[in-house]
């Protein structure tokens, strides 16, 4: 696999090859983590191609041998958190009987209708309807430590806080999943 | 519990749309950039900044008690400001090694530390000679002289660390900008203590002191604009 620094350092360097490169290499598990935040698709979709233009416009930012992940997961977490806000100081008018397509996000983070299949896949559907309910800052602490496999300092420099609240958000996060859905289990018995 | 988490985890990430229309033009066009040398860039920032504010003493004249001041504390004093200086900028434009994001949380520590320090420290400690001049507590509005000599030395090292950070900060930006402020505001502190003759308690605390809580404040609410990406 190819290492995101060396391609971080062609692309600086002026070679568009390797920008691709590194969105083939980044984008996968970056659209799965948008996608489990914004709970769309299409914005995730969307919160995507922002990231990785804000990170193209940003490229001069890069210092020699870094790691260029982290930043271009913090830049994806900036630019849903204004995401949400834009949205919530937006006033959306629709007219009766105007209808908004929506595509919603399948289990694997493929749109339905392309899902791919899964080792169980109520159990996995009960985990990620419980997700969505939990507040953001914790559905972040466990999609990032927990479902992305970032360690707690990871995660922390990725959402802008510190190590400690990120253990916390990611405990408590974890624990209301758990009961979310032990809720969930007495609710379908 | 951790098993379905371990088991999502593990699922095989979404594939991604292509690149936008946009970015497949911007990648069009591609040209190398410069990018960023932190320890550079801080070289070049505390230079610029301490030639400027060694510039401004030379024109606004050093402090006429100068000789009549105890030699430990205005050098206890100076190294203090200068410190108060440098290692706010060396936190806010230089990442750890590996990283690309600086140690916002430390800067952020130190502004915090520096803005409170130096008022408490001014307010406590201010020793006079036979020339110092003192304006009380009553008189203390006419202290804004200093306070804005302080600030104008405070903007260049703030303007400098914000062109290095331009879009380079996603998060902690806030505190960066801070950092880079109270640092720039020691600078200001640093050109009042060599400048100023003014010893009272009021006026060394809550204005040279004063200079490193408004500039943090001011930078942190100007500064993060340039630096988001």
């Amino acid at each position: 696999m190819a290492d995101p620094r060396e391609l971080m350092e062609r692309y600086v360097d002026g070679d568009a090859r390797a920008f691709r490169e590194l969105y083939a290499l980044v984008a996968p598990r970056l659209l799965g983590y948008l996608m489990k935040m914004a709970k769309s698709r299409a914005l995730a979709d969307d919160l995507l191609q922002q990231t990785f233009f804000k990170v193209h416009r940003a490229r001069s930012a890069y210092v020699r041998g870094a790691d260029p992940v982290p930043w271009i997961y913090a830049i994806a977490h900036r630019t849903f958190i204004d995401e949400i806000r834009k949205k919530q100081r937006a006033v959306v008018n629709v007219a009766e009987g105007d209808e908004v397509p929506e595509v919603s996000a399948g289990l694997t983070g493929e749109a339905d209708g392309v899902r791919e299949e899964v080792a169980d896949p109520e159990l996995t559907a009960a985990v990620m309807r419980a997700l969505e309910d939990l507040p953001t800052g914790q559905r972040e602490a466990v999609v990032l430590t927990k479902l992305d496999g970032k360690s707690v300092a990871e995660a922390a420099a990725i959402a802008g806080t510190t190590v400690g609240a990120m253990k916390v958000r990611a405990h408590r996060g974890y624990e209301a999943l758990r009961k979310l859905l032990g809720a969930r289990k007495r609710g379908a018995a | 519990m951790s098993d379905i988490l371990d088991h999502l985890g593990a699922i095989k990430p979404p594939t991604p749309a292509p690149l936008s229309a946009a970015l497949e033009a911007e990648l069009g066009k591609l040209a190398p950039v410069k990018p960023r040398r932190p320890l550079r860039e801080l070289g070049a920032l505390l230079g610029i900044s301490l030639v400027y504010g060694a510039g401004l003493v030379a024109m606004f004249t050093v402090r006429g008690d100068l000789r009549e001041l105890p030699m430990p504390w205005l050098l206890a004093a100076g190294l203090a400001w200068l410190l108060g200086f440098v290692v706010p900028c060396y936190l806010a434009l230089v990442p750890p090694r590996g990283s690309m994001q600086p140690r916002w949380h430390l800067a952020a520590a130190c502004a915090a530390v520096s803005s409170i320090g130096f008022v408490v420290l001014g307010l406590l400690v201010h020793p006079s000679g036979a020339h110092s001049k003192y304006i009380g507590w009553e008189h203390i509005p006419r202290g804004h002289g200093c306070l804005e000599l302080g600030v104008l030395s405070a903007m260049v090292p703030v303007v400098i660390g914000a062109l290095f950070l331009r879009r380079a900060l996603p998060v902690g930006a806030r505190w960066v900008a801070a950092a880079l402020g109270a640092g720039g505001g020691c600078l200001g502190g640093l050109v009042l203590h060599l400048h100023c003759p003014v010893t009272d308690a009021p006026h060394v605390g809550l204005v040279h002191g004063g200079v490193v809580v408004v500039s943090a404040l001011l930078s942190a609410a100007l500064v993060t604009r340039t630096t988001e990406p």
